[in-house]
């Protein structure tokens, strides 16, 4: 093994990583910068749609919970991954459309402490059904069929072929939401609305609506990350709750509301984790992100490409 | 707290105070002695002990499992099979019709009730249910475990507790070595036993010049895996480039297993099991590490093998019983699992069958639920009659000799039929082991049967 392929694994491994945290982060940017709402369910939606992405994917059979004693034994209709990738973004665009009409929206004017506990709240509420219908098991979401397997690339040789699609996943839908906040009207309104929600009113432009296509925008990308990092690691009820926490940090390290601060933040915790564990220090590698996070808040506290101006 | 002998423990007290809350605490100093006779099992017999003497007319057995965790999903096949051996004890069927002590109703003519408890995996949950199952349900005896950690710390629990373990599955050296107890019994081998009988068909398919590099689930199981396995491959002239812990429940080993695929080994072990298991090896074979050297996994099962798929393929590993042992007692195990609950049975069901029969029979042998009796009983008893040949449940230990099957995992396309994996070798019980002052067992301190 040369040094130049040792460096190269260890950055796509930090890709790949970071790629989760960074769809998650996006979102929660974006809906945290633009609406100034603290959403604590952001989690939830990532559990959801790793579960819908399982029911959609495959048939598991159940021996766990209550659905099974009602007789519900199989759950899943076996409809493959790519309706999975393409259905799971759609529905959890819409329950987001629902979260910020009936969740959201009566707690703007309120402290983030309630949207907090409010949005907290759910996702344990949401959590637990799941867990009381189908159980605690742990279900491996099978990777699509012509994606698993190692790719033979040049210098770093054998990768897994799915962790190499889910950077390219990432990528693509990043630059996609990028691409829509920078270069278009509706973008254009949002960041207007972030900088100064009362003078956009004024010139007669309504918030409600874009505002409403953010939150389902943020809602559909934690989706897709459940369908995409399923495969990667194990699905359980839990995995809400786990990712939320690196999430906020990536978007705290980023600079709230900053997508491309985002996507920085979400690598560099993805990379350091994979430095940790090739390193030997594996057992750090989960406090090794809040000591970089600490550091970073340290040094600057509106984080990495965060303006100068608090978000109040 | 461990009960002085001759002290009445906290428990006793309670129960005693609850039968007859009026009595004073004076009134309690002659009752410890006598243990309220007239229980069923013996009663005037023996002391008070434990949850000895079983008041009315049902006895109840604590299952403590993992339903949820790494590995839920053997928890969940070891419930099933603890349930069918309940249901057998007490109206007949399966091994019961074929153990000459068992009559099929119940156990010294009580009815076996069950208590269930989740242990998460995770040792302190697992000693806190059975803690449960002990003091409220009066359960007389805990059988369980599929992580060595929660095994160990039940198991000492119980020795404090003086209520009998029957451990399941737990491969760990120290369950029987340096963690072993009286009140403890081990029909499952271990990581020791693992590695005498793994490296002989290593070196057979492999020769005997190869590096080698572990990652090793970092808790008392896998430490001995690697340990044990480490020893028994160097004998054989293998030499160990590294060994990596993994924390138990890690779902995503892409970084350990490109750390393993740089060490240009020649051999990667895995010493993960359940959910653990079945990940760790289908993302090495993701990874394509197994193009450039062999997967081994010292120790795995049938569903782990099943949830592995294609990437268990050439894939060596000890299991602790499979269906396709084909024998009069495996046999009947398999059809009665199978009539119940419409799929074929692991290894570690298996087990728990077997270790609830035993302790069953044993009881019946003693005539009495009185635990230093019943553990007179499986002390140095012989049988052959679970699937695996002759077997002796050693006293020295409390660690079973008996055979070990060697298996390979099958390529995807003969997985159809059902079968995951071939059993390759039967490791006859001679050719592993160790004696009473070697090995694990040399660390082994049983301690008190509580009627010195």
């Amino acid at each position: 093994m040369s040094l130049l392929s040792q460096v190269l694994t260890i950055l796509l491994n930090g890709l790949q990583q970071g790629a989760i945290y960074v769809l998650l982060a996006v979102g929660l940017s974006i809906i945290l910068g633009t609406l100034k709402f603290v959403n604590f369910a952001h989690g939830a939606l990532y559990l959801l749609g790793a579960y819908l992405g399982l029911f959609i994917t495959t048939e598991i059979q159940l021996t766990n919970g209550m659905l099974p004693e009602w007789g519900i034994t199989t759950f899943g209709i076996g409809l493959g991954f790519l309706a999975a990738l393409v259905v799971v973004p759609i529905v959890t665009f819409f329950v987001g459309l629902a979260m910020e009409r009936f969740v959201a929206q009566p707690f703007y004017d309120r402290p983030d402490t309630d949207q907090i506990l409010v949005t907290f709240g759910l996702a344990v509420i949401f959590q637990e059904a799941l867990r009381a219908l189908i159980g605690g098991d742990s279900q491996s979401l099978p990777q699509p069929g012509w994606a698993s397997g190692p790719i033979a690339l040049p210098i770093i040789g054998n990768f897994p072929r799915w962790r190499l699609g889910v950077i390219v996943i990432t990528a693509v839908l990043v630059l996609f939401v990028y691409a829509l906040v920078e270069y278009t009207d509706f973008g254009l309104i949002v960041r207007a609305g972030t900088m100064d929600s009362e003078m956009v009113r004024l010139l007669g432009i309504r918030l409600d609506r874009p505002y409403l296509v953010v939150f389902g925008i943020g809602a559909a990308l934690a989706g897709v990350a459940g369908v995409v990092g399923g495969p990667l690691a194990n699905v359980n009820p839990n995995i809400g709750t786990e990712q939320l926490v690196p999430a906020f940090l990536t978007v705290v390290i980023g600079g709230v509301g900053k997508i491309e601060g985002a996507v920085l933040a979400g690598l560099l915790l993805g990379t350091l984790q994979v430095v940790l564990i090739q390193t030997g220090f594996a057992a750090w590698n989960r406090v090794g992100i809040y000591v970089l996070a600490a550091l970073i808040l340290l040094v600057r506290p509106q984080g990495l490409l965060g303006s100068e101006v608090s978000v109040e | 707290m461990p009960s002085e002998r001759g002290s009445v423990s906290r428990r006793q007290l309670l129960k005693t105070a609850g039968a007859a809350s009026t009595i004073g605490l004076t009134g309690l100093a002659g009752c410890s002695g006598d243990g309220g006779g007239g229980g069923g099992g013996g009663g005037s017999e023996y002391p008070a002990l434990g949850n000895f003497p079983v008041e009315g007319d049902t006895v109840t057995f604590g299952f403590n499992v993992p339903t949820s965790g790494p590995y839920s999903s053997e928890g969940q096949d070891e419930l099933r099979a603890y349930n069918l051996a309940k249901d057998h004890l007490n109206n007949g069927g399966g091994w019961v019709d074929s153990f000459p002590d068992l009559s099929g109703d119940g156990v010294l003519g009580k009815t076996v009730e069950s208590v269930e408890g989740d242990t998460a995996t995770d040792a302190d949950t697992a000693r806190q249910s059975a803690q449960r199952m002990i003091n409220r349900d009066n359960a007389v005896m805990i059988s369980g475990g599929s992580s060595s950690a929660v095994a160990i710390a039940v198991q000492g629990l119980c020795q404090e507790e003086k209520v009998m373990f029957m451990a399941c599955l737990t491969h760990s050296n120290d369950t029987t070595g340096k963690d072993c107890a009286r009140y403890g019994f081990r029909e499952m081998f271990n990581a020791y036993m693992t590695g005498q009988a793994l490296a002989p068909v290593l070196e057979r398919e492999y020769g005997s010049d190869n590096q080698f590099y572990q990652l090793y689930a970092d808790y008392s199981w896998g430490q001995t895996v690697q340990e044990s396995m480490n020893q028994f491959l160097t004998e054989i002239g293998w030499e160990q480039i590294d060994s990596v812990p993994t924390p138990l429940g890690t779902s995503d080993f892409s970084s350990y297993l490109s750390e393993a695929a740089n060490s240009d080994a020649d051999v990667l072990l895995l010493d993960h099991y359940g959910l653990d298991g079945a990940n760790s090896v289908s993302q090495a074979v993701d990874a394509g590490l197994d193009e450039d050297m062999e997967i081994v996994v010292p120790l795995y099962n049938r569903p782990m093998a099943q949830a592995a798929g294609g990437a268990i393929e050439g894939v060596f590993g000890t299991i602790a019983w499979d269906s396709q042992i084909d024998n009069e007692p495996s046999n009947s195990f398999t059809q009665a699992f199978e009539e119940e609950y419409e799929r074929v049975p692991s290894g570690p069901a298996q087990l728990a069958y077997a270790q609830t029969l035993q302790y069953a029979a044993a009881v019946e042998r003693a005539e009495t639920f009185y635990p230093p009796e019943v553990i007179r009983e499986l002390e140095g008893y012989e049988y052959s009659n679970i699937g695996m040949g002759e077997e002796l449940m050693r006293a020295c230990d409390h660690q079973a000799q008996r055979a070990i099957p060697v298996a390979r995992g099958l390529p995807e396309s003969e997985q159809s039929s059902g079968n995951f994996i071939e059993i390759v070798e039967l490791t006859a019980r001679e050719d592993v082991g160790y004696s009473c002052d070697s090995g694990p067992a040399a660390e082994c301190e049983l301690g008190e049967y509580g009627d010195e």
